[in-house]
């Protein structure tokens, strides 16, 4: 199911995406537009192919698009490295952010920023130039400066890993970002934090897509759009209360729908 | 036989020091190390040979100082070159240990040699001549850093020898630095003595040219509450061996470890460590990562020996490693011997491959494959890099040529 047109070319098509692992087929036939300034949620079971479709879009070389596209800002990506789709300007927020040792969270941050300036035409900044951008954009995830100098993600808990994830964000000024379960392991006031992060970060020319087990990240930020994935397809597209309508009846509900379709 | 030869042609019986003699007797017996033996069975043996192929060469040639100019603080001293010293400061001396003195050592050391486990040093101390053999004595404290050289010039067989006393209650650090020009082998062997009380922070930094070999021998005695912390580094050779034996002589002593050895193209290098505890109380912790790249073959062999007398000892040795290539080696083999019965040991080895999903993580933020694997392997040599006593502006070069490799 397609999310409506509207006017405005969208930032990110899909259509009709196939893709496999090992010879298994996990997404079947997937199609999302994500225009300007839209929020989209993704639900669904365990399993049902949300976090491989984040994946692909980010580029992850152990699948193979099988069928279908995948177009952003208008050109199709399907075959460019994972480094090349995030210097574009796609930032894709990890559900268990990896963890670095060795590799200092500063020096981590500021290549990846660099990378994406380089690609922008801005100058690239060195490392005190950095270090004022960073002060700037930790103060969206009330994130320490002490994060900066520990190893990326290494000893960081959960909350700290996604606020992380978050300021990473923030850093690259993506085009759209894909947030999987960003929501996951968070407490309320670390959710609250995330949440209005995200909402500081993206604007009128960004698109978000949310992906998410609960309504609790909803409620902080309004989707425009709700999808419901199954088994490797979006079986049904609505407006916000469908994620609503979700957290009442269930995914039982949406197994009812399969068999009525 | 031939290395016999060879060394009998390049020193005739008169000009044979009494060391050289008792060495050479030695090795007359077993010419070659037995190469089914546990220390030697992996060791390629047509790279040891190339490796004992060079010409006996006792004169030094001048080579490039690969680090800058020491600064006034830092003690350097080039075996073969500029082995006199004396230095007596109010809060420590270092001296040079006299010619009996050293003498008694080394005949001491020999004494214990087994001609497998110490083949290389009975090669080291037969080649070795007066003029390449630096024996000191150290004590005190507020010592300033120390940094020996060694070098192997072109189309040469080199050997140094390094003999430390670490006196009572004086903590040392101290770098030490081996290179191999092109087509060279050198034969470094080193004995370190710390008496009780004393530290010594000692760093290891072993690398070559095109061809070049190592045959490195570390021996160290630690007294009762002694410390000994080793980082080391070998990378850059065709063939390279690195024999490292710790005794703690009555236990209650510390010893720390961390090494490291890189291998590409088709270079071998080895890592052999034997630690004993002949006394209560002791205490290892060790790792050794490896790196193999390309055709290239690196291999671990460690042992842990606890006998009776060493109750309540804590060790811990393990053996990291990275396979880069499909048609890279590694070898590796951690063993424990314990015969008390109330210690905690333990071992253990992985070998692995660069994570896929650290990778994925960093080209997600737009850091290409080459440089995030850069950054892997960086990340991997840190926590050994880390440990060697080095100043940062050493530090640079050491980046430069690790990156270069």
């Amino acid at each position: 199911m397609q999310s409506k047109m509207k006017e405005s070319d969208p930032i990110l098509e899909i259509k009709n995406l196939s893709a496999s692992t090992d010879n298994l087929p996990i997404l079947k036939g997937v199609s999302l537009s994500v225009y300007p300034g839209e929020i989209h949620a993704i639900m669904g079971r365990n399993g049902c192919g949300k976090s491989t479709l984040s994946k692909i879009i980010a580029g992850h070389p152990s699948y193979n698009i099988t069928n279908g596209d995948i177009k952003f800002l208008g050109e199709n990506i399907n075959s460019l490295e994972p480094e090349e789709r995030s210097q574009s300007g796609i930032f894709l927020g990890f559900q268990y952010p990896i963890e670095i040792p060795g590799v200092s969270n500063l020096e981590f941050l500021r290549v990846s920023t660099n990378a994406r300036r380089k690609f922008l035409n801005k100058e690239e900044l060195d490392t005190f130039d950095f270090e004022e951008l960073v002060k700037e954009k930790l103060e969206i995830v009330k994130m320490d400066q002490a994060f900066l100098s520990r190893s990326v993600n290494q000893g960081f808990s959960g909350g700290e890993k996604k606020r992380n994830e978050i300021l990473q964000m923030a850093l690259l000024e993506p085009k759209i970002a894909i947030l999987d379960e960003t929501d996951s392991g968070l407490d309320i006031d670390a959710l609250r934090i995330v949440a209005s992060g995200i909402k500081r970060i993206s604007n009128a020319q960004t698109g978000i897509i949310l992906i998410t087990h609960y309504q609790r990240l909803l409620d902080e930020i309004k989707p425009n759009y709700v999808h419901v994935m199954s088994d490797g397809q979006i079986i049904k597209t609505g407006e916000s209360d469908l994620a609503l309508e979700l957290e009442k009846k269930g995914y039982e509900w949406t197994d009812n729908f399969i068999k009525e379709t | 036989m031939e290395i016999i030869e060879k060394i009998k042609t390049y020193k005739s019986i008169d000009n044979q020091t009494e060391i050289q003699k008792i060495c050479l007797d030695k090795l007359q017996s077993s010419p070659l190390p037995n190469l089914r033996s546990e220390q030697w069975r992996l060791s390629n043996k047509s790279k040891l040979s190339n490796c004992l192929d060079y010409s006996v060469y006792g004169n030094n040639s001048k080579f490039d100082m690969p680090f800058p100019e020491n600064s006034q603080s830092t003690i350097r001293l080039i075996i073969g070159e500029n082995c006199q010293i004396k230095l007596i400061d109010k809060n420590y001396s270092i001296q040079q240990l006299r010619e009996d003195e050293l003498l008694k050592y080394i005949k001491e050391q020999i004494s214990f040699f087994n001609q497998n486990d110490n083949w290389s040093d009975l090669l080291n101390l037969s080649l070795s001549c007066k003029n390449n053999i630096l024996g000191l004595k150290i004590n005190g404290s507020k010592i300033p850093p120390i940094e020996i050289f060694s070098h192997a010039s072109s189309n040469s067989l080199n050997a140094k020898t390094l003999i430390i006393f670490c006196e009572k209650n004086c903590n040392v650090e101290l770098l030490q630095v081996n290179l191999g020009e092109d087509n060279s082998s050198l034969s470094q062997s080193t004995f370190f003595c710390l008496e009780e009380n004393s530290s010594l922070n000692h760093g290891v930094v072993s690398y070559g040219l095109n061809k070049s070999n190592l045959l490195n021998s570390l021996n160290v005695i630690q007294q009762k509450n002694s410390e000994y912390n080793l980082g080391s580094l070998h990378f850059k050779f065709n063939y390279a061996r690195f024999e490292i034996r710790i005794k703690q002589s009555e236990g209650n002593a510390r010893t720390n470890i961390k090494g490291m050895q890189i291998t590409k193209k088709d270079e071998q290098i080895s890592t052999y460590t034997k630690i004993d505890f002949d006394g209560p109380n002791g205490f290892l912790d060790q790792i050794n990562k490896s790196l193999a790249d390309d055709k290239s073959h690196a291999i671990f062999e460690g042992s842990i020996i606890v006998p009776k007398i060493a109750q309540k000892t804590d060790a811990s040795q393990l053996s990291r490693n990275l396979l880069l290539s499909n048609l890279a080696q590694i070898d590796t083999k951690p063993q424990l011997e314990i015969i008390a019965d109330d210690v905690k040991c333990k071992h253990g080895a992985t070998i692995s491959q660069l994570n896929e999903e650290e990778l994925f993580y960093m080209r997600t933020r737009g850091i290409t494959l080459k440089e995030a694997s850069k950054l892997q392997l960086s990340s991997y040599f840190q926590e050994i890099i880390s440990f060697i006593p080095v100043s940062k502006d050493r530090w640079d070069l050491l980046d430069k040529l690790l990156n270069e490799n």
